[in-house]
């Protein structure tokens, strides 16, 4: 009986030491990226009992694999909301997979929009209210994306992307299109940036823009586009002669129909 | 010859038959079925994109991995001290000038050992799995974007890239690494609850509880150090619980692994750390039950 005691006794002893190690080593693993924040109790309902002891169980990535597949097949269905019901869990489980929160907003901005865009059998009115709904779901999946991922620039260049093309808000695309660059120091987004600020009605953002699109150009970044851009932009900022770029100038000093000769 | 009162040559023969022992009950043939189990993941689901492709087969790999360890680190070492009873082995054992604490100690190495060789042959087959379906994915991707003709040597960078990072690397060994030193915990834990309790199967259900309690210790012990509980009976159930269960989430770093992100040396100390601490503890507390057990 001695024994038993004092084995309860150091069993106690070791719970005590551990629990303020256990404590720093979790804090450390999570400031490192390498462990996930608990498990959100309220996915319990979502997932079932099973699946969500498993993913208590450390099969978290495998829960949301499986989810992620379930996901896909709603996907094959034409079932969006189911789609983006599987695809919030998927997320929830692993958010710090960038490709979960890309694809989810992939699928509701773009497929479930213009799948309800499309459907003839929906009132024209109903259409594209559903259309406008599903883009701001994508937006809306990607931003809280970015609560976790803040440095992540495929997430940032998806969002820029829905900005462009499906809500056609160039500025907001814009501010997207510079996070990418800010983080992934590719001169090409702070290029896509300038296009999309000389697409807006600001003549402030169209100072922006010509920034950006002469920093490319000193940057030997020389495409059509975007010689052309700056020379709308010059235009339109109705910048003198001697601040132009060289292309512009020629243009403007040669005589329509004459050739200058190359120097 | 001169006796001393710990051999590690004692712990190591009782280790080794350990070995024999539960080779014997074929625990290895869970080898078998895990191989079946990746080559299936690994071809599984071609449609999907190269990266999902191998984040799948890294997560079925790694699932069955754990499950694996843990099964075996629970049934395996509940098994050891009731099968010895049953053999007589145990008496013929301590009868020896064997202290009570080598013959625990040994089958502990015994069976952290089988789970070890088994770990590591299990990574090795996942390893050349993962490999092999990297290289394809990779040749498939790149063929692909040739015959769009967009294959620049940015694109092609950028689904290297993107494929290495879901491919072979060193973390993913760290990953196994993880699942091992969780199922020693484990298989810790399993040895002192079998040093007290009357059955196996008590054995079995007990551990695998306190298994599933320990992966939501840290949610627990949350709650009990930040205060979050104001009736007295939650505050002492929850510090109960909190300090008598181990942090078997401490070793889950595998699910964001899985993800790309490196695991760091320091790391991995304080995992090997955490679990000195948890085998010498529950070692301590297992001779301490043991050596009055009545056998």
């Amino acid at each position: 009986m001695k024994r038993h005691l004092q084995a309860l006794v150091v069993l106690l002893l070791l719970g005590s030491v551990k629990l303020p190690l256990e404590e720093s080593v979790t804090q450390h693993l999570r400031a490192a990226k390498l462990l996930s924040k608990p498990i959100d109790l309220g996915i319990r309902e979502s997932v079932g009992q099973m699946s969500f002891a498993a993913a208590l169980g450390g099969l978290r990535s495998l829960i949301a694999s499986i989810t992620y597949l379930r996901a896909y097949r709603a996907w094959e269905n034409i079932e969006w909301a189911k789609v983006d019901s599987l695809f919030q869990i998927t997320t929830r489980l692993q958010p710090r997979y960038q490709n979960y929160w890309d694809e989810a907003s992939w699928h509701m901005a773009y497929n479930a929009a213009s799948s309800y865009l499309y459907n003839e059998d929906i009132e024209p009115m109903v259409r594209g209210k559903f259309y406008a709904d599903y883009i701001q779901r994508g937006i809306d999946i990607l931003n809280e994306g970015l609560r976790f991922l803040p440095d992540d620039a495929r997430l940032w260049n998806a969002l820029a992307e829905i900005y462009d093309r499906r809500v056609h808000d160039p500025k907001k695309a814009a501010e997207c299109y510079l996070e990418v660059h800010r983080i992934s120091h590719n001169d090409r987004y702070a290029r896509f940036a300038g296009y999309q600020y000389a697409q807006t009605s600001d003549p402030e953002l169209w100072q922006k823009a010509y920034t950006l699109l002469k920093t490319a150009y000193y940057k030997k970044q020389r495409q059509p586009s975007v010689i052309e851009q700056i020379k709308n932009l010059e235009d339109k900022l109705k910048l003198p002669l001697m601040q132009r770029i060289p292309e512009k100038r020629q243009a403007l000093e040669q005589p329509q129909g004459m050739i200058r000769p190359t120097q | 010859m001169k006796y001393s009162s710990f051999s590690p040559a004692r712990i190591w023969t009782l280790a080794s038959a350990t070995v024999t022992q539960l080779v014997r009950m074929k625990i290895l043939a869970f080898l078998l079925v895990f191989c079946v189990i990746v080559v299936g993941a690994g071809f599984a689901f071609p449609v999907m994109n190269p990266e999902q492709q191998l984040k799948l087969l890294k997560d079925v790999s790694f699932g069955a991995l754990q499950i694996f360890s843990i099964v075996i680190a629970i049934v395996a070492t509940s098994l050891l001290l009731p099968r010895d009873l049953e053999d007589r082995t145990l008496y013929t054992i301590l009868s020896k000038p064997v202290p009570r604490f080598e013959y625990l100690l040994g089958k502990l190495l015994g069976v952290l050992v089988l789970i070890g060789v088994g770990l590591i042959l299990m990574d090795i087959a996942f390893s050349a799995v993962l490999w092999l379906r990297q290289t394809m994915v990779l040749a498939q991707s790149i063929g692909a974007l040739k015959q769009e003709g967009v294959a620049t040597p940015e694109a092609v960078a950028q689904l290297n890239e993107f494929v290495g990072k879901q491919g072979l690397t060193w973390n993913v060994h760290f990953g196994v690494l993880a699942i091992f030193l969780k199922a020693s915990v484990i298989a810790a834990l399993a040895l002192m609850i079998s040093c007290f309790s009357t059955s196996t199967l008590f054995t079995v259900v007990i551990t695998f509880c306190v298994t599933i309690i320990g992966h939501g210790q840290s949610l627990i012990r949350e709650y009990f150090l930040q205060g979050h509980f104001s009736n007295v009976i939650e505050k002492l159930l929850s510090a109960l619980l909190a300090i008598v269960t181990p942090d078997l989430g401490v070793f889950d770093v595998v699910d964001n692994v899985i993800n790309g992100e490196l695991v760091s040396s320091a790391s991995i100390g304080l995992m090997l750390g955490t679990t000195a601490l948890y085998l010498v503890g529950y070692s301590v507390v297992s001779h301490l039950l043991f050596v009055e057990k009545e056998l």
